[in-house]
Formats: structure tokens, C-alpha cells, sequence
């Protein structure tokens, strides 16, 4: 029982993580079909900006009262908002020309991103993993038992309060209001007097936003990062993202945890060369039998 | 090293490498059987060399020219062991090719020895990859090889060594003074017992290196008493190791070993670790983790690494040399230069043997092969003979900690075999 508990919160921290990132894959989907699988690698794109900013800052151990609270916003909005414009950047650069062109063309070059960000990346800081501070305090609480670090409540607290602030924003603005329009039926959003770039543009930033977001707090959990990470990591996220039913908002969100609980047991049950087999195994049998996703009947609710 | 890491890698260059080797044939036959048509009596100044294969510029430089200077130091110092009338000399040549080393031009090198019938054995190469691709040829030739540092354990033992020796099956030209990959995990397993480790718990990255350095800590750490908790390999491109180490923490294990290197999970595993609370169990892996430190800084204090040879600048026999390098080159010596030396002094000795033994007539090339494997000579580091294999019998290993986030050298391992 103790080890089961042990892999399970040890699940939900990771699933967190693979949360953040599906939500950014999933708002995509939602509004024009793409599958952008550049998104991983802005995911590690957010853990470096992090680093950076830290390394600016002058932090480079465990931080506390007033520093910890303003290096760590710092760091936070930074990543977020510099992986938001990575993202916006792609989008006017490699989708949005082909947005009328055949679905093949913005997969591809959405791979050819994907690659031009890790290769950016592997020149940048090495093809070695670097260290990242481990800025946030870890003392651990007990729950039945287990240890619980305070890393692991805040990676999954902040992935909740994303999902219901995203949501929020999508229910209860009219940017948010745009958007699901912009999604139902892009031309009719457009004869209404939407603007369809500025709509996607959004979407881009708030989902690469949110990837920045799980950059930093990976980095943080992990305490390092290496240039490649967001290959894994995006697709298991995208497994997540279909998994939950992709376009949906928290179908992304259920998809993470799932996922990242699934892995966990997958590793302690079978071992760790079969964890990736299973994760990988379960999109198939999503794929085949419930394409739409466990949330995914919920069309309206697109993003 | 590094090097026999990334070599599933370079494979498929060392293919095409390996295909020339029929091409090669032809006129290697011939030129053998003009070497073996002249067993006349040596006239005064007869030249006999020593073909040295290495990276000589680019990245590899820097290590591939004191391994060089090693050889060269010990060509030099043979020649007064020459028999009258008798010249050895040493020829260096590059095998980089735009800064890094090529197996293909490893290949022309050796074609050009193999053509230049005064080239009676050669030293190198430096790199696994281009071993792997100059064997068949030399093999082909019958020219004896000596590799003063490639570990890969494929090169000299298993199904794919004897697809490498496949033209002539039956005997074995190429022969290594450093001992090989897997025999880490056996120096390794000694020195776990030796600090009264009881329980293991092995964990690698599914990579070859990675499990056959794996393989034969189990089964050696078995063998002399110890417990392997359990065997776990790691996913490729995942960053969480954390469930894993879960487990392991589960098991109570005296010692974690990792099979593999620093960047394919070595240094996350042992950074996380700490965050299970695995931080105060020791743990270890083969030269694959000498950079630890690079990722997991002042955590990777209580781990430990083998080097696949001895630490030459500590051993006393090889204190003469240490000297003689310095006096001649005016610097320290490199990490496989006393490798390199040793290579030649097995390539030199077997040369007057065979002159010795033909009375005074220029020997042939597989004359040079036969005194080759049944070499037993001094070197500084350390004594030499070959297995059936080509590998070194009494292999001498260099055992290396972290302390402060900085390795250090803890002491040689004498293999017992």
C-alpha cells in the first residue's frame, strides 16, 4: 500500500507536467485542426528561458521569503511570456500561410520546427543535460505514510489553477468568446467581424504560454534540463491530449494525470523499459476504439 | 569511453568500412605472398616499420598525438634491440577526416601500410568505430594490429568479432593492451564487495555498452557473494526516473550500478536519487559516468567509475617512461600515451623475434602475427600476454570517486580472470 501511494502522487507530479503541455496541443487542435508538434520542444524552450532568467538573476540554489516569491514570478512570467511569442513566431512563420493548404503541409512543417528548436537548443546550452537550480524549497509533508514534497503540490496546483483560469477565460470573455467561434466554424466566426489571425495568434500564446509555464516547473522538479526532453515528453503529452479527447479543455487536463499515473505504474509494475510501451500502447487502443477520446463527445466545448 | 558509447551509432559507417575489405583482398594477398617470397638474408640497412594508425588532428588531436608520441617513444627505444644490420622505423597516419576520425580513411592508412612491404605491424587505431572497420582488412592481409585503446567488447569476443574476422576465420590478427567494456562491470563488481556491498540493484540504459557492462556486474557481483536485487532498464527519452527509483528505494540496495553513461540517464538517475531519498546509496557505473559531475555537480559525491586502463602517472612501472616521455616531448604524457607505448613495445619485440627466429632473414608478415599472440613482455603498464582473443590476460584497470563534485583516483584493479 505505501508503494502504491508512493507511485501514485509520484504519477500525479509527473502527470502535471504532461497536463500543462496537452493543454497547449489540445487549444490548438481545437481551433485549426493542427497537431503542432513543435510544442514539445517549446516546452524545454520554457525551462531554458527559465534558466537564463535565473542565471540573470544571479540564483543558483534554494531560495526563500520575499527572493523566492519575486525570482520565481520572474522567472515564471518570463519563460511564459518568451515561450508565448516562440509560439505566436511559429504560427506566423510556418502555419499560417498553409492554413488553407492540405493538412499534410503544416504537419510537416511543424516537424521541421520541432527539429530547428532542438538543434537551436543542442547549439545553445550543449547536447548534455544541464543543471537547473532547485530554486523551490522541497520539505515534504506525510500522507498515509508518503512523503510529499512541496515541489509536488505546487507543479500540480499550478496546473489546476491554469486549467480553470483557461477555461474560465474561454467561458466568460469575449476573446474566449471569439475563440470558441473562431473553432465551431472559422468563416462564419470571420463574416461576424472576427479577426482570425488575431484569434489564433492568441491561442498560440496562451498555449505556448502554458508550455513555458511547465518548462519552468519541470526544470524545477527535475533540477535539470537537456535540449531533447520535449521529444518525449510532447509525445506523451499528445497521448494524453487524445487520450482526454483532443480539443477538449479538461479532457487534456484528465489525459495528463492519467498518463503520468499510468507511467508511473507501468515503471513499478513491468519496469522501466516497458513504460514508454505502455503510454504509446494506450494511444493505439484510443486511436482504434474511442478516437473521440474520454471527453471528447463534448464537441460544443471546443476551444 | 565516450567513443565505444556512440559506436551502435557510427555502425553504419563501420559497414561500409568493412565491405572494401573484399575489394582489398586482391592485392593484399598479393603483396603478402611478395613479403613471404623473400626470406633472403637481411643486407646491411634493411628497413622494417611500424604503421601507426590515429587521430592526428581535429577534435581527437590533442589525445591522438600523445598516443603517438607514446608509440613513437617506444619505436625509438627498440632499436637498440635490433638485430644487425636492422632499422626500425615508425609511421605515423591521420585518420581524421575534417576534424573527426574517419573509418574509411582508417581503411586507405592501412591499405597504404599494407601495400608498403616494409610495414611489418601496425599500432592503432585510436577509436572503436574505425577498429571496427580496418580489422577485416588487416585480418585479409595478415598484418598484426595492436589497438592501444579500443574497449568496444565486439571488436575480439562474439558472433559479430567473427564476422569482422571472416577471411580468414581461423586465426586472429588484431590485438588490444586495454582491456575491454564489459570488464568494468567485473573490476567493479570487486571493488563493491571490497566495501562490503551486499546488495545491488542494476539498472541500465538497454544501450550495448550500457548491457554489457550490466551483464557482467551481475553476474561477477553474483558470483562472489553479493545480491542483485533486481535488474531494471531505463526508457530512452524520458526525464522521470523518479518511479523507478521508487522501487529501488523500496528494495534497500546497498549500492545502485548503472550500465551506461552520463547522458543516456546516468546523471538524471543519480541527480534523483536525492529527491527519493537514495541520496547516501553509493553508486556506480564504468567510464561512461567520468562526467558525471557535469550534470550532477556536487551530487555525484558517493559515486564511482572505472577507467578501461591503468592510471600510468601512478604506477611505478611506468615511472621510467613517465620520465623518458617528458625528457623527450617536454610535457606530461596523455591518457593512452603508456598504452600506445606498450602496444609498440609488443609490435617491436615480436618483430626481432621473428627475425631472431628466421635467423636473421626479413620475417613475414604472419611470422610477426604468430610472436604477436605469444608475446610475454614487460610494459609499463604492466605485464602483457594475449587470450585466444587478442585481449590482454591480466588486465589492469584504474578505479576513480567523486568528492565535492570533483573525481579523484581511488586506485588500479587487477582483474582476476
Amino acid at each position: 500500500m505505501h508503494e502504491f501511494l508512493a507511485q501514485l502522487f509520484n504519477g500525479i507530479a509527473l502527470g502535471g507536467i504532461y497536463a500543462l503541455i496537452a493543454l497547449g496541443y489540445t487549444m490548438v487542435y481545437g481551433i485549426i485542426g493542427l497537431i503542432n508538434f513543435a510544442h514539445g520542444d517549446v516546452y524545454t524552450l520554457g525551462s531554458f528561458f527559465a534558466l537564463t532568467i535565473l542565471t540573470a538573476l544571479g540564483v543558483s540554489g534554494e531560495l526563500h521569503g520575499v527572493a523566492l516569491v519575486v525570482d520565481v514570478a520572474i522567472a515564471l512570467i518570463g519563460a511564459a511570456l518568451l515561450c508565448g511569442i516562440v509560439g505566436v513566431l511559429i504560427e506566423r512563420l510556418a502555419y499560417r500561410r498553409l492554413r488553407n493548404a492540405p493538412r499534410l503541409a503544416p504537419l510537416i512543417t511543424a516537424i521541421g520546427i520541432s527539429f530547428i528548436l532542438e538543434n537551436v537548443m543542442q547549439i545553445w546550452k550543449g547536447p548534455a543535460p544541464v543543471p537547473f537550480p532547485a530554486v523551490v524549497p522541497n520539505p515534504s509533508v506525510m500522507i498515509a505514510g508518503v512523503a510529499v514534497g512541496a515541489q509536488q503540490f505546487l507543479l500540480v496546483g499550478l496546473a489546476v489553477v491554469m486549467m480553470v483560469a483557461l477555461q474560465l477565460f474561454i467561458h466568460n470573455t469575449r476573446l474566449g468568446r471569439a475563440m470558441r467561434a473562431t473553432a465551431e466554424d472559422r468563416d462564419a466566426a470571420q463574416l461576424m467581424g472576427i479577426n482570425i489571425n488575431k484569434t489564433i495568434m492568441l491561442t498560440f500564446l496562451i498555449g505556448s504560454a502554458l508550455a513555458g509555464v511547465a518548462g519552468f516547473v519541470s526544470g524545477v522538479y527535475y533540477q535539470s534540463t537537456w535540449f531533447f526532453n520535449g521529444f518525449g515528453a510532447g509525445l506523451k503529452a499528445f497521448t494524453a491530449a487524445v487520450l482526454g479527447g483532443i480539443g477538449n479543455i479538461a479532457g487534456a487536463m484528465l489525459g495528463g494525470f492519467l498518463i503520468g499515473i499510468i507511467e508511473s505504474f507501468a515503471t513499478w509494475k513491468f519496469g522501466g523499459q516497458w513504460s514508454n510501451v505502455t503510454v504509446f500502447a494506450i494511444l493505439i487502443l484510443v486511436l482504434v476504439f474511442r478516437p473521440s477520446g474520454l471527453l471528447g463527445e463534448a464537441v460544443y466545448e471546443r476551444a | 569511453m565516450r567513443i565505444s558509447a556512440a559506436l551502435a551509432i557510427v555502425l553504419l559507417s563501420a559497414c561500409s568500412g568493412a565491405n572494401n575489405a573484399s575489394t582489398s583482398k586482391n592485392t593484399t594477398t598479393t603483396t603478402t605472398t611478395a613479403v613471404t617470397a623473400a626470406p633472403s638474408p637481411a643486407p646491411p640497412g634493411q628497413v622494417v616499420k611500424i604503421g601507426i594508425d590515429l587521430p592526428l588532428s581535429g577534435g581527437d588531436a590533442s589525445v591522438g598525438i600523445s598516443t603517438e608520441q607514446g608509440a613513437l617513444l617506444a619505436i625509438d627505444q627498440a632499436q637498440k634491440n635490433m638485430p644487425r644490420g636492422y632499422t626500425l622505423q615508425g609511421e605515423g597516419l591521420d585518420d581524421s577526416v575534417q576534424g573527426v576520425h574517419n573509418p574509411e580513411q582508417g581503411v586507405s592508412n592501412v591499405r597504404s601500410f599494407i601495400s608498403d612491404a616494409a610495414v611489418l605491424a601496425v599500432v592503432g587505431p585510436y577509436n572503436s568505430n574505425v577498429a571496427r572497420a580496418e580489422i577485416p582488412v588487416t585480418n585479409a592481409a595478415g598484418l598484426a594490429q595492436i589497438g592501444p585503446s579500443v574497449v568496444a567488447d565486439n571488436l575480439t569476443i562474439g558472433p559479430e568479432a567473427a564476422q569482422l574476422r571472416r577471411t580468414n576465420p581461423s586465426w586472429n590478427t588484431f590485438f588490444r593492451v586495454c582491456t575491454t567494456d564489459s570488464r568494468q562491470g567485473a573490476a567493479l563488481a570487486q571493488f563493491a564487495r571490497s566495501l562490503g556491498f551486499k546488495r545491488a540493484y542494476i539498472i541500465d540504459d538497454n544501450e550495448t555498452y550500457g548491457l554489457d557492462l550490466a551483464d557482467r556486474f551481475e553476474k561477477d557481483f553474483t558470483n562472489d557473494g553479493g545480491t542483485v536485487l533486481a535488474r531494471d532498464h531505463l526508457a530512452k527519452n524520458t526525464q522521470d526516473f523518479k518511479s523507478l527509483l521508487l522501487k529501488v528505494l523500496a528494495a534497500k540496495p546497498d549500492v545502485v550500478f548503472f550500465g551506461g553513461v552520463t547522458s543516456t540517464g546516468g546523471g538524471l538517475l543519480r541527480k534523483q536519487m536525492f529527491s527519493v531519498g537514495l541520496g547516501k546509496t553509493a553508486y556506480m557505473g564504468g567510464d561512461g559516468l567520468a562526467d558525471l559531475a557535469t550534470v550532477a555537480a556536487a551530487q555525484a559525491d558517493g559515486s564511482y567509475y572505472t577507467l578501461a586502463a591503468p592510471n600510468a602517472m601512478k604506477l611505478s612501472a611506468a615511472q621510467a617512461f613517465v620520465k623518458a616521455y617528458r625528457a623527450k616531448y617536454n610535457a606530461d604524457i596523455g591518457p593512452y600515451s603508456a598504452n600506445a607505448y606498450a602496444a609498440a613495445q609488443v609490435a617491436a619485440s615480436a618483430v626481432v623475434r621473428a627475425i631472431r627466429s628466421g635467423h636473421g632473414t626479413v620475417p613475414s608478415r604472419t611470422a610477426v602475427v604468430a610472436n604477436v599472440a605469444s608475446t610475454k613482455l614487460e610494459t609499463p603498464i604492466g605485464p602483457i600476454s594475449f587470450d585466444k582473443y587478442g585481449d590482454v590476460t591480466n588486465p589492469v584497470l584504474s578505479l576513480y570517486g567523486f568528492k565535492n563534485g570533483q573525481s579523484y583516483f581511488i586506485r588500479q584493479i587487477q582483474l582476476k580472470l
